[in-house]
């Protein structure tokens, strides 16, 4: 991990691409031909300033941010803790990894946005499909990381501990748990984001409510000022989303981040 | 001999006509052939060999995480037939969990036997401050250096009170230095915390620096060539003529066995 | 052969009976459930065989989406190959220009940080909106999620050059254009090469959602329209089909890897 210095050059050249592209937006829609049909900078920032306060069919921004987030975060825990079980149990059972392999190969190479259209059917267009999809967007990235950290746990350690005297169990608890989180984090960051772009998807397929929905509506009434709002605040969230992962990555993995 | 515990004549480690081949699927590849070995309570043994040789072979069928082809290893009375606490493994990799802190390391075999947290701590405590990590409790492995991973592995092994310490060449990573510094480090430790050792090394000085007896290993299949004994008064200077001379001749039967 | 590598053969053979009874158990369950419980209607839960008749009568039947399967499937390759092809092909040289050059890091960085945390899918609105529903406004879609993933892994790529490498290449007199393509695009090309798969994957998962939302051909379409139908064998005709396309694409690029990487793959 590099430290980050607060560099000069840097940070004006940062200002100044930023600059630009405000620039040249603010440009395009207004001088040029563009303006037909995308809003400026100063109308996305109006919007996006009053959908605070506005509710946009029912509920304001924040309301639609908290449906979807809801969603992601019932399918994505849920999915999550299903998939270290079972990528666990591939990586440290030859039985497991015989019987749900073969299962998991193959329908692995579906997109979580493929089904959709099974699940609606299914589940109806509520809630309980919206929290499956995410969990189908989670699930393959955390089993698939869980089941090659587990098959990568250094047997070195498993034999220290068994000398030392360690009961099969505390193995498993104590060595094996431990060595595969770092493996595990970094496909549940694979994931979350993975699920939140499931949502997204979903919601725009039949959804009322949910920041899918919103861009969704945005598209349907031929109103790209909303979309973009909506992209912003997606953006953002989807930003802080990582970022809360990466945090909570290194508390929990502070023994294997490398300082130089 | 002032300390508690000095060599009693008692045989703790027995190898009875040891033999081990590995077979895998292209071929089979004999490592270990017909080697008996006594080893007495609290003694300090050094297998000193070429550097492929079945070594680590050795310290993993006393440790029980190989079983022998053929004869039987016997600890304390006892056939091996399993990993167990009574021996305690020093790697050469050290093989620290990277999860655990230094005293998660230590305390590592305790915690493993069901001891109350207290005395765990207490214990762990003892042996951190006994190797010189006193203040690196809470350190990741990979914040130390690798002499300090060492000295956790030690004292990791210690804390768990085995009968048989077995060191499998655990300062061949480190340099020359560091290496020094490590040996006399260990003696001390040993001086002060009487065990059984069996240790591992192709470092002549190191071998004698350490050792009450020295057996020397051929090349695989391995097979014990000859043993000397070391009766020089510690801490041993290694520039003493007498230390130079064992040195020497160990190196030329060595040598031989090419 | 000795005892060891009979008995690991042994091994082998039977856990490889569990899988496939494994398999076979998963197919009999979902046949038990549809065809012989009924547990949901035909419609919503097809049996195996249902899936199968309609797989085969697709190959040459047009209805009920507009297009055989083979339509489907060439509609949603072009739209996707050509955006991949285009995000791959901008995106590389400009992630190796972000790291190489300091001047175009400083200034592109900032600009790229602001894009790449939107979601692909969160696109398709405003490309439909810009560029209609027809072949444009996919291959734009496509070649964002495509772009994104090769920009960041040939950054890194470039990143991870060591300054030694670079060194001994100095004291040979090389050139720095020389050293950008003698040393460091080749230690990039194993990243550059994970761009290229991962990018492909979230590819060919937002072609999905782009023909979902917009289109009136190709395999998303097809999933799409069939849920108004209710007809779910077709989606999961479709589903198969975009799972199968999927995996001959990861293993087609695994043996262009392979030939192109040397030196191992980095893990």
């Amino acid at each position: 991990m590099k430290k980050k210095k607060f560099d000069l050059e840097r940070t004006l050249y940062a200002v100044l691409a930023i600059g630009c592209f405000f620039l040249l937006w603010w440009f395009l829609t207004t001088f040029t031909a563009v303006k037909e049909t995308t809003p400026g900078p100063v109308a996305v920032l109006k919007l996006l300033g009053e959908s605070f306060f506005k509710p946009i069919g029912g509920k304001v921004i924040t309301g639609h941010l908290l449906t979807s987030l809801r969603r992601v975060l019932v399918g994505f825990s849920v999915a999550t803790l299903i998939g270290i079980i079972l990528g666990i149990a591939m990586g440290t059972s030859r039985w497991a990894e015989a019987i749900i392999k073969p299962i998991f190969e193959l329908l692995r190479p579906i997109p979580p946005i493929a089904w959709i259209s099974l699940v609606i059917l299914f589940f109806g267009i509520g809630e309980t499909s919206k929290y499956i999809l995410c969990g189908i967007g989670a699930f393959t990235n955390v089993t698939l990381n869980a089941y090659t950290g587990a098959q990568n746990v250094d047997p070195e350690l498993i034999g220290c501990a068994r000398m030392l005297g360690t009961s099969e169990r505390d193995i498993f608890f104590r060595v094996i748990l431990p060595s595969c989180t770092p493996q595990i984090f970094a496909g549940m960051q694979v994931a979350l984001s993975t699920s939140w772009m499931a949502v997204l998807a979903a919601e725009m397929v039949g959804a009322q409510e949910g920041c899918g929905w919103m861009i969704q509506r945005g598209s349907d009434t031929l109103n790209i000022t909303l979309v973009m709002v909506g992209m912003i605040v997606i953006g953002i969230v989807g930003m802080l989303l990582a970022a809360l992962m990466r945090t909570i990555e290194r508390r929990l993995c502070s023994w294997n981040i490398m300082e130089e | 001999m002032e300390h508690h515990g000095g060599v009693t004549g008692k045989n703790i480690i027995s190898l009875q006509n040891v033999s081990k081949t590995y077979i895998s699927e292209h071929k089979t590849n004999e490592v270990v052939r017909d080697v008996s070995l006594d080893v007495q309570e609290n003694e300090f043994v050094v297998l000193f060999g070429p550097g492929q040789c079945g070594k680590t072979t050795m310290i993993n069928l006393i440790a029980g995480l190989q079983l022998p082809t053929e004869g039987k290893v016997i600890v304390d009375g006892k056939e091996v037939t399993a990993p167990g606490p009574d021996r305690g493994v020093v790697y050469q990799t050290t093989a620290l969990f990277p999860f655990c802190t230094v005293m998660g390391n230590v305390e590592f075999g305790p915690k493993s036997q069901g001891m109350k947290k207290e005395e765990r701590r207490k214990k762990a405590q003892y042996f951190i401050d006994l190797v010189g990590l006193t203040g690196f409790e809470k350190s990741f492995p990979n914040r130390l250096s690798g002499g300090m991973r060492q000295r956790v592995g030690i004292a990791r092994a210690y804390a768990n009170d085995p009968k048989v310490m077995l060191m499998d060449e655990p300062f061949g990573h480190l340099d020359a230095q560091t290496r020094y510094m490590m040996e006399e480090e260990l003696e001390k430790i040993w001086e002060k915390e009487k065990r059984t050792v069996v240790f591992v090394t192709n470092n002549s000085e190191e071998a004698v620096y350490l050792a009450d007896r020295i057996i020397i290993l051929t090349n695989t299949p391995t097979h014990i060539k000859h043993e000397v004994r070391v009766d020089l008064p510690r801490p041993r200077q290694y520039s003493d003529p007498e230390f130079l001379k064992i040195r020497r001749e160990i190196e030329e039967i060595c040598d031989d066995t090419l | 052969m000795n005892e060891f590598a009979k008995e690991k053969r042994r091994q082998k053979i039977k856990f490889g009976i569990v899988s496939i009874l494994s398999l076979c158990t998963f197919f009999g369950v979902w046949y038990l459930c549809s065809a012989v419980l009924h547990l949901k209607p035909d419609y919503v839960l097809p049996s195996p065989v249902q899936v199968v008749k309609a797989f085969i009568t697709k190959l040459n039947t047009k209805a009920p989406d507009g297009a055989t399967l083979g339509g489907h499937i060439l509609a949603s390759l072009k739209v996707a190959l050509s955006g991949y092809f285009l995000g791959a092909i901008v995106g590389i040289p400009l992630g190796i220009a972000m790291a190489w050059f300091r001047k175009v890091d400083m200034f592109v960085t900032p600009l790229f940080d602001l894009i790449r945390p939107v979601p692909t899918i969160a696109w398709i609105p405003l490309m439909i909106l810009w560029f209609g529903i027809g072949l444009g406004a996919k291959a734009a879609i496509i070649f964002v999620s495509a772009f994104v993933p090769c920009v960041i892994n040939a950054y890194a790529g470039i990143k991870q050059t060591k300054p030694v490498n670079l060194w001994v290449a100095q004291t040979f007199g090389a050139s720095r254009r020389e050293m950008l393509f003698t040393v460091a695009i080749p230690t990039a090309l194993p990243l550059i090469f994970t761009g290229l798969r991962i990018s492909l994957g979230t590819a060919w998962m937002t072609l999905c959602a782009a023909e979902m939302l917009a289109s009136n051909r190709g395999l998303g379409y097809m999933i799409q329209l069939n849920r108004t139908l209710a007809r779910a064998d077709l989606i999961v005709v479709a589903m198969l089909t975009i799972g199968v396309i999927g995996t001959i694409f990861t293993v087609g690029l695994d043996a262009l890897e392979k030939k192109f990487v040397k030196g191992g793959r980095r893990r």
